[in-house]
C-alpha cells in the first residue's frame, strides 16, 4: 500500500511549564494573544459544586453581540474607529468559513484582517499578501488594515473607504465583544439590529472518576508519569463522557485512563460557550490560582480554551487556516504550588504557537 | 508541595498524536434502523474489508462512544490508518441491504478538540 | 480554497428526490451544485432535454450549512459519445451552464481533450476504461482549461463499480499528475452524497495529493464554473464585466501599503 496513505497533515503541540509567580512568566500574554475563543471548560477534581468565587467570575463574562449583514465599511466610521483605538475590542465574522469564504476580524491591536477569496481580493484593490496556506495557485489573500493609524479624511482613509464601500461593499454576519469596559458596544450598535448573547454556563458533576496522577515538575512524563499527549487525550475523554475503564481485549474500545492513576470520588466539569474575550479568560485564571491558594483535596485544576475554527488568526496575528480541521486550543493545568503547565495545540494550517 | 518553583521549560512536539479521532454518525433514508454498538463497529470493519481486504479488516480502531438513538460515535484510530478508515467509511453505502451513509462531523489529532468545535455551535 | 461544489447531481425524473438530494448537498456544506442532464448519443433521435426552470424546483433555496446564504444551483448537460456524430454543439447546448462530454473511445477522448468546446470530460465509473489515458491529449485538455471528472456515487451503490471507479481514477491521475481533476457525486439520491471533507480524503486513495484533493471539490470546480461562463464568449479568454471605477488612483499610496504588508509578514514569523 502506498506510503502516502499512511501520512497525515501535521499537527503541533507546544508544552510549557512555569510558575505563575515568576516575573517573566508569559502565561497572561499568551492567553491574551489568543483573540477568538468559542468555549472554555474547567475541570476541578474533588469538587462537587462550583465554588462561589469562580461562579462569580464565570457569570460575569462579558456579553457578546450578534449582528446580521454588518457592512465592513462601518468600522471606518468615526465612532467605530474611536472605539477600536480604545482597545479591548473584538470582532469576528460569523457563518463564514476560513477555507471557503471571506472572513473578517478586528483584533484588539486595531488590525482589521480581511481573509479574502480570489474574486473579492481582485475587485477590492487593497494590497494584501497571499495566504501562507495556498496550494498550486494563490486563491486567498490576507489584507491587513491598521485601523489605529487610520486618520479620517486622509488619502489613505479615503482609499480604504472607497474600496470597502464602493468597490466591494462587503457585508457579513458578525460577533462582537469588548473587554475592559472602555468600549460600550451597546452605544456602538445603537443603530444596528443586534442580538445580545450571554455566554452559556453548563456544569456537570462526575462521580468516581479515574484521574492520571500529575507531577508538576514532570511536564514531559519522563519519570513514569503521563505524557502531555496522554493527559490531553484523557481530558478530552472526560469532556466527552468517554468510558476510561476498558480491557485491552475489549471489542469496542481499548481506551483506558493512563497510568499512574488514582480514583477521585467526584469532579466538576464546567463549560462556558460563546465568544469569550481573552481578558475574561485571564480573570478566570487568576481566580483559579486564588482557589488553589487555600488547602484543597485536589492538587490541580485544568482550564481548556477552545479557539474558533474559522478565525483568520490563532495567536497574535499569525494566520490560521482550516485543512480538515481548524483546531487551535490551549490548556492550563494549575497546580497548588502556583506551578503551571500550558499546552497549546494547532492543526495543519497554523504557525507555531508563541 | 515543592520548595522552589520549577524552572521554565518549553517543548515543541510535531505530530505528537499517535491517534486521530473522528466524530461520525450513521444516517438511513427515513426511519433509523436499530443498531447495537457492536453491529455499528462490525459495519465499519466490513467496509474496511471491502476496500482493503483482510489487512484492512484487521486495522485496530476504537469506538470510544456510541449513542444508539443518534447512531453517532467517536472513533479513535492510529494516525497511519486514518486515511484508510475514513475512505472506507465514506464508501459504505448500505447496511443489511438498506441504503445508508456515514456523516463525518469532525476529524482531529486531538480528542480534546472534539469537545469545542465552533462549527457545531449555532452562533459561530 | 474556494467554496465547495458538487457539479454532478443526477437530474432523474423524480422531482422530490432531486429536491431532497439538493437539500442534503446544502446540509453537507456544498455552496454550489449542478443538476446533470445526460443524453446518450447512441440512442437514435434522443432529444436534448431542456433544463427544468430552477424556480420550479424551490421557492426558497435551502441554506448552506454553517452559512447564511442559499445554495446556488446550475444546470449541466453531459453528452455520452460513442461516435463522433454524437457531439454536435447546437443552440440547445446553450441552455446549460456547464457542458460535459463522456467519450467512450480513444479517438473521441482525444478529440474531446484537444478540440471539443466543453468544460468537463467524464471518466467512467461504471465500467473498465476501454482505452489508455495518453499524456498528450490529457496535457492538451489541461492547457485548454478543460477538467476531468471522477464521480464517486456509483462506487457507493455497487462494489464492482467501486473497483472501476478507483482503477480508472488512479489511471487518470497518474497521467494528469493531479492537475485539472474534479470529484463530483453523480448522486441519484441523498444517501449517495458525501461531505466535501470526506471527498477530499477519498481523493487521496485515487492518488491525489492533500492539496489537489481538496482543490478537486473547491478551487477546480470554481475554474470549471468560470470556464462555463466564458465558453462561447470570445473563445473563453476575454470576459469583460462592468465594475466601479476608482477615481482617486494614487500610485504613491501603493508603496507604503506594500511595505507595510511586508513588515506584517516579517513579524508573523517568530
Amino acid at each position: 500500500m502506498s506510503p502516502e496513505l499512511e501520512q497525515c497533515p501535521r499537527s503541533l503541540l507546544v508544552c510549557e511549564k512555569g510558575n505563575f509567580k515568576n516575573e517573566k512568566s508569559r502565561h497572561e500574554s499568551q492567553a491574551l494573544k489568543h483573540s477568538f475563543n468559542c468555549r472554555i471548560s474547567l475541570l476541578i477534581p474533588e469538587c462537587g459544586r462550583l465554588p462561589v468565587m469562580l461562579e462569580k467570575v464565570l457569570s460575569n463574562f462579558s456579553s457578546y453581540f450578534h449582528v446580521q449583514d454588518f457592512p465592513v465599511s462601518t468600522f471606518l466610521e468615526e465612532k467605530w474607529l474611536d472605539a477600536v483605538k480604545k482597545g479591548g475590542f473584538y470582532a469576528l465574522s460569523s457563518k463564514t468559513r476560513i477555507d471557503e469564504d471571506n472572513v473578517v476580524a478586528v483584533l484588539p491591536s486595531g488590525q482589521l484582517i480581511l481573509s479574502l477569496d480570489k474574486d473579492t481580493y481582485e475587485q477590492l484593490g487593497l494590497e494584501g499578501r497571499p495566504s501562507q496556506y495556498s496550494h498550486r495557485k494563490t486563491v486567498r489573500h490576507i489584507v491587513t488594515v491598521d485601523l489605529k493609524s487610520l486618520v479620517l479624511g486622509t488619502k489613505k482613509y479615503q482609499r480604504v473607504l472607497l474600496c470597502l464601500k464602493e468597490r466591494v461593499p462587503l457585508k457579513t454576519d458578525f460577533l462582537f465583544t469588548a473587554a475592559g469596559g472602555a468600549v460600550s458596544l451597546l452605544d456602538l450598535l445603537s443603530k444596528q439590529l443586534y442580538e445580545e448573547c450571554r455566554p452559556a454556563l453548563h456544569c456537570r458533576t462526575l462521580q468516581d472518576l479515574l484521574c492520571p496522577s500529575l507531577i508538576p515538575s514532570d511536564l514531559k512524563g519522563e519519570s513514569g508519569s503521563v505524557t502531555p499527549t496522554q493527559f490531553l487525550e484523557w481530558l478530552g475523554a472526560v469532556s466527552l463522557s468517554i468510558s476510561c475503564d476498558n480491557q485491552a481485549t475489549s471489542f469496542l474500545s481499548t481506551y483506558a485512563c493512563p497510568e499512574p492513576q488514582s480514583s477521585v470520588s467526584q469532579a466538576l466539569l464546567c463549560t462556558v460557550t460563546g465568544l469569550i474575550s481573552p481578558q475574561d479568560v485571564c480573570k478566570l485564571l487568576t481566580e483559579i490560582r486564588r482557589y488553589l491558594d487555600e488547602p484543597k483535596l485536589t492538587s490541580w485544576v485544568s482550564l481548556t480554551v477552545h479557539g474558533c475554527a474559522d478565525s483568520p488568526v490563532s495567536w497574535g496575528s499569525a494566520e490560521h487556516g482550516f485543512h480538515k480541521g481548524g483546531e487551535n486550543f490551549y490548556n492550563f493545568v494549575c497546580f497548588q504550588n502556583q506551578d503551571y503547565w500550558l499546552h497549546m495545540a494547532t492543526g495543519a494550517k497554523d504557525a507555531c504557537p508563541p | 508541595m515543592e520548595k522552589k518553583p520549577t524552572p521554565y521549560e518549553r517543548v515543541v512536539c510535531k505530530n505528537t498524536s499517535l491517534y486521530h479521532y473522528m466524530k461520525i454518525n450513521l444516517v438511513f433514508d427515513s426511519r433509523n434502523k436499530s443498531l447495537s454498538a457492536e453491529q455499528f463497529k462490525q459495519l465499519i470493519i466490513t467496509g474496511l474489508k471491502d476496500l482493503y481486504g483482510e489487512v484492512g479488516a484487521a486495522f485496530p480502531f476504537d469506538v470510544l462512544t456510541f449513542n444508539q438513538t443518534e447512531l453517532s460515535a467517536i472513533l479513535r484510530v492510529y494516525h497511519s490508518s486514518l486515511v484508510k478508515l475514513w475512505s472506507a467509511i465514506t464508501l459504505i453505502g448500505s447496511y443489511e441491504s438498506v441504503s445508508c451513509a456515514f456523516r463525518v462531523t469532525q476529524v482531529s489529532p486531538f480528542l480534546l478538540a472534539l469537545s469545542g468545535n465552533s462549527r457545531e455551535m449555532e452562533v459561530f | 480554497m474556494s467554496v465547495f461544489m458538487d457539479l454532478n447531481i443526477t437530474a432523474g425524473t423524480d422531482k422530490a428526490k432531486l429536491q431532497s438530494t439538493i437539500e442534503t448537498a446544502a446540509h453537507l456544506g456544498y455552496s454550489t451544485v449542478a443538476i446533470n442532464y445526460v443524453v446518450e448519443g447512441q440512442k437514435k433521435k434522443q432529444l436534448i432535454p431542456t433544463p427544468q426552470p430552477l424556480a420550479e424546483l424551490f421557492e426558497t433555496f435551502p441554506t448552506v450549512q454553517g452559512k447564511s446564504r442559499p445554495i446556488k444551483v446550475l444546470n449541466r448537460l453531459t453528452v455520452v459519445a460513442t461516435d463522433a456524430s454524437h457531439f454536435r454543439p447546437t443552440n440547445e447546448y446553450k441552455n446549460f451552464d456547464l457542458l460535459a462530454v463522456h467519450p467512450k473511445t480513444d479517438k473521441l477522448f482525444h478529440a474531446a481533450c484537444m478540440n471539443y468546446d466543453v468544460d468537463i470530460i467524464c471518466i467512467s465509473a461504471t465500467e473498465p476504461q476501454s482505452f489508455h489515458f495518453k499524456r498528450s491529449p490529457v496535457n492538451g485538455a489541461i492547457e485548454r482549461g478543460v477538467f476531468f471528472e471522477i464521480s464517486y456515487s456509483a462506487g457507493i451503490r455497487d462494489p464492482t463499480m467501486k473497483k472501476y471507479t478507483i482503477t480508472n481514477a488512479v489511471n487518470l491521475i497518474s497521467v494528469c499528475k493531479g492537475k485539472n481533476v474534479i470529484v463530483a457525486s453523480g448522486a441519484e439520491a441523498p444517501l449517495n452524497l458525501r461531505g466535501p471533507y470526506d471527498i477530499a480524503n477519498l481523493g487521496l486513495i485515487f492518488g491525489l495529493s492533500e492539496g489537489d484533493s481538496k482543490a478537486a471539490v473547491s478551487t477546480n470546480c470554481r475554474s470549471v464554473v468560470l470556464h462555463g461562463e466564458t465558453r462561447g464568449t470570445a473563445l473563453g479568454i476575454i470576459h469583460t464585466m462592468k465594475r466601479p471605477q476608482l477615481p482617486t488612483e494614487q500610485p504613491e499610496e501603493e508603496i507604503p501599503a506594500a511595505k507595510k504588508a511586508k513588515t506584517d509578514d516579517g513579524s508573523l514569523i517568530v
